[in-house]
């Protein structure tokens, strides 16, 4: 004869409506954080890759505040140069008017002090610095770009190549130019730089006579050559900046991707959990119910 | 000699108030843990018909036989295997949980990836003195978190140890009850409530036994047990009236063994047989957690050693020590890293040192390697919690089908106290008939 044992009715009770609670239990945690995993353990590979797309948020996060600041240099690169590029068309003007022969001398020692204060102007614009504090256009030294030599002509003290900003992703972009690929050029095949054109010209002017107008004549052809370099300079700027732009609009996409997993592989779906708990307090509420309704049919209730 | 009706009713009253008296007692006991219901033997007294008297009524009522325990051995030795299996997968999951959460909680994983970001981050301007100082900071913080991760770990060792050898006394302590049950049981009357008290006493304590151990045991006739540890061909445990030492032995790398008499054994059930396990698990977190701190410091100070801190000299190495538990910083200073290649001049803003160290440290993978025994610790969690679920519930049937069988039915009780109150009223009745045929007999003649 099998029996029920009354212990063995409260031992199997006791398992069910403890199995219903702790459910119960698990989804409100769940319902609460937001999250499907309190620990690692309760989905380990959902949860390293959790840990993987967190990695990869926090990287993405750096490298997008360091292409904000490799964009930012490049802006500063582009303003220096715009004002890089006034200043020489200012001089050329300045040439032309001094190549006219009915100028006197001087008229012509005028030029050239403004000239020599363009000298000054241009050397500050080669030694702007970048966000950081560093000479923008002196490569990856941390000192000035350029320094004016004894004879008038640029002494460039950066390094040989301008500094790469990681944008993620194995892509990266310069953030600068480095000086020489702005003020130095060559005319009729003769390698100069703006400040020796400017040194010279100013230094003609001075000195006056017929020797002045024919200096200024030869310097129109290489400030000419000089402007060239310079809106090449500005092309190059322009096109880094487009590619940061595309990287950064890519790595939007990518991130809105990850976000996107991040809610799938670890978020609690709100609506499915929500109605599981309510099917399990439901089963519970009636368990309890019954529970109760059957430990009160005792044979001793009715034995009077 | 005739029958005597009176004796008969005497006797069938005595025997229904035996009956009664058992019935309150497994009222009484319905919920007592390991409590095996009785029921009372009873048995018909007659004598046998002699010579020349084989046609003659010798009857002399009932007496008690004996009061029997409704136990099932098989049953009970079903409980006791699935509660060691049982508790063997909780103790492993229960220690696992603990490494899993004293690794998890320090976030080295986190940690990794800060110090990785703090040098992505650096590159965009190796010189800043701010972002040096970031980066060695977020080194601190990652040694910190290997450190956390070590402590933690050696306290949820600590714990496993302590529990463990708690255990093994418990397991002594039995032992010790048992060997005494079993010198009285084999003194206790055949059928006497003494003897079944004792085994009551005896399989509950076998039952308490197996959640700490994997045993096997073995009855002789007269109610006493001999007690095996790890498996039927292990080491004799409780054997009569004596008991051998179970003791528990620590090997350097935290892991524990057991003998018995001095003797080893392996333990593979029971809180203990899982507190094993879940050290030998332990120990194998400590030997990766280790071998990733190690790697990470490899890295690090080999990326140093090639190139030229902002002060124009060598990097010095950044970690010291050995190990998770021993990870610390070699300098606070922030202008000691070497992110320029070797042979820059000082100041240089060169990041190809740094460079070098961040394709490394991905290329050595020690993120993934975190990630790796995270998921390692976790996963083995997460099948243990399956299994011990699985576990659970085979001792949890087991448990109910024994109580099934052995346990207190209130319903069948009151059912009992009806029918042996009936008997006991039927032999008062018995009684009356004879008094009433005695007064006939002393009626006659007069």
């Amino acid at each position: 004869m099998t029996t029920v044992s009354t212990s063995a009715f409260y031992e199997r009770a006791n398992l069910q409506l403890g199995g219903l609670r702790k459910r119960a239990e698990s989804l409100q945690s769940q319902v609460g954080s937001g999250q499907r995993l309190a620990r690692s353990s309760d989905d380990p590979v959902a949860a390293a890759r959790m840990r993987e797309l967190s990695r990869r948020d926090t990287l993405s996060g750096v490298d997008r505040a360091n292409s904000d600041r490799a964009e930012a240099d490049l802006k500063l690169a582009d303003g220096a140069l715009s004002s890089t590029a006034n200043l020489v068309i200012r001089a050329r003007e300045l040439a032309l008017q001094a190549s006219n022969g009915t100028l006197s001398d001087t008229d012509r020692s005028l030029i050239a002090i403004e000239l020599q204060d363009m000298t000054t102007s241009l050397l500050t614009l080669s030694n702007t610095r970048n966000v950081a504090g560093h000479a923008l256009f002196g490569g990856e030294g941390t000192g000035n770009a350029y320094a004016i030599g004894p004879g008038g002509e640029g002494v460039y003290l950066g390094t040989a190549d301008a500094p790469l900003t990681d944008l993620g992703e194995g892509q990266s972009v310069p953030r600068s130019l480095i000086g020489p690929d702005i003020f130095t050029f060559s005319s009729n095949g003769v390698p100069t730089d703006l400040f020796d054109t400017l040194a010279a010209l100013s230094g003609a002017l001075a000195t006056g006579g017929a020797a002045a107008s024919t200096a200024a004549s030869a310097a129109l052809g290489q400030l000419d050559a000089g402007l060239e370099k310079i809106t090449t300079a500005q092309t190059i700027i322009g096109a880094r900046l487009g590619w940061i732009e595309t990287i950064s609009d890519r790595r939007a996409a990518t991130n809105e991707l990850y976000a996107q997993e991040q809610s799938t592989v670890g978020g609690a779906d709100l609506a499915a959990t929500i109605t599981r708990l309510q099917e399990t307090l439901t089963v519970l509420e009636a368990s309890q119910a019954s529970f109760v309704r059957i430990s009160n049919t005792s044979l001793f209730n009715l034995l009077r | 000699m005739a029958s005597d009706l009176l004796t008969i009713a005497l006797s069938g009253t005595r025997a229904a108030r035996g009956a009664l008296d058992v019935t309150a007692q497994n009222i009484a006991n319905a919920a007592t843990e390991g409590y095996v219901r009785r029921t009372l033997g009873m048995a018909e007294v007659s004598a046998a018909g002699g010579q020349l008297r084989n046609q003659d009524i010798s009857l002399s009522g009932v007496r008690i036989a004996g009061i029997d325990r409704n136990a099932d051995m098989f049953r009970q030795a079903e409980v006791r295997r699935t509660t060691s299996d049982a508790a063997r997968s909780n103790a492993e999951l229960a220690g696992l949980e603990n490494i899993e959460s004293a690794i998890e909680q320090a976030r080295p994983y986190d940690m990794i990836v800060e110090f990785e970001a703090a040098l992505r981050r650096l590159s965009a301007n190796p010189v800043d003195p701010s972002l040096r100082a970031a980066t060695v900071a977020a080194a601190g913080s990652m040694a910190g978190g290997f450190n956390i991760a070590s402590t933690s770990l050696d306290s949820a060792v600590q714990g496993l140890h302590f529990e463990s050898s708690a255990m093994a006394d418990q397991a002594n302590l039995f032992a010790g009850e048992l060997t005494r049950i079993n010198l009285k049981v084999t003194r206790a009357g055949a059928g006497s409530s003494d003897r079944a008290t004792l085994l009551d006493q005896r399989d509950n304590l076998l039952e308490r036994l197996s959640r700490l151990t994997d045993i096997s045991t073995q009855f002789a006739v007269d109610g006493s047990v001999a007690v095996r540890l790890g498996g039927s061909g292990g080491e004799v445990f409780v054997q009569g009236g004596t008991a051998a030492p179970l003791a528990m032995t620590t090997a350097p790398d935290g892991t524990v063994g057991f003998t018995v008499g001095g003797a080893p054994v392996a333990l593979s059930g029971g809180a203990l047989g899982g507190k094993a396990m879940a050290l030998d698990a332990a120990a194998q977190a400590r030997t990766q957690l280790d071998a990733l701190a190690a790697g990470i410091m490899a890295t690090v100070n080999a990326a140093q050693a090639n190139g030229t801190a902002l002060n124009g000299a060598g990097g010095p190495p950044l970690f010291a020590g050995t190990g998770a538990g021993g990870m610390a910083l070699g300098f606070t200073d922030g202008t000691l890293l070497a992110t320029a290649p070797a042979g820059s001049p000082a100041g240089s803003a060169h990041p190809d040192n740094l460079d070098a160290l961040r394709a490394a440290f991905e290329g050595n993978g020690h993120a993934a390697n975190a990630n790796g025994l995270l998921f390692g610790v976790s996963s083995s969690v997460a099948s243990r919690k399956v299994t011990s679920e699985a576990l659970g519930a085979i001792a949890s049937s087991a448990r109910i089908a024994l109580d099934q069988q052995s346990g207190v039915d209130l319903d069948q009780e009151a059912a009992n106290l009806v029918r042996f109150q009936q008997a006991f009223q039927a032999s008062g009745r018995a009684m009356q008939v004879a008094t009433e045929i005695f007064d006939t007999l002393l009626g006659i003649g007069r």
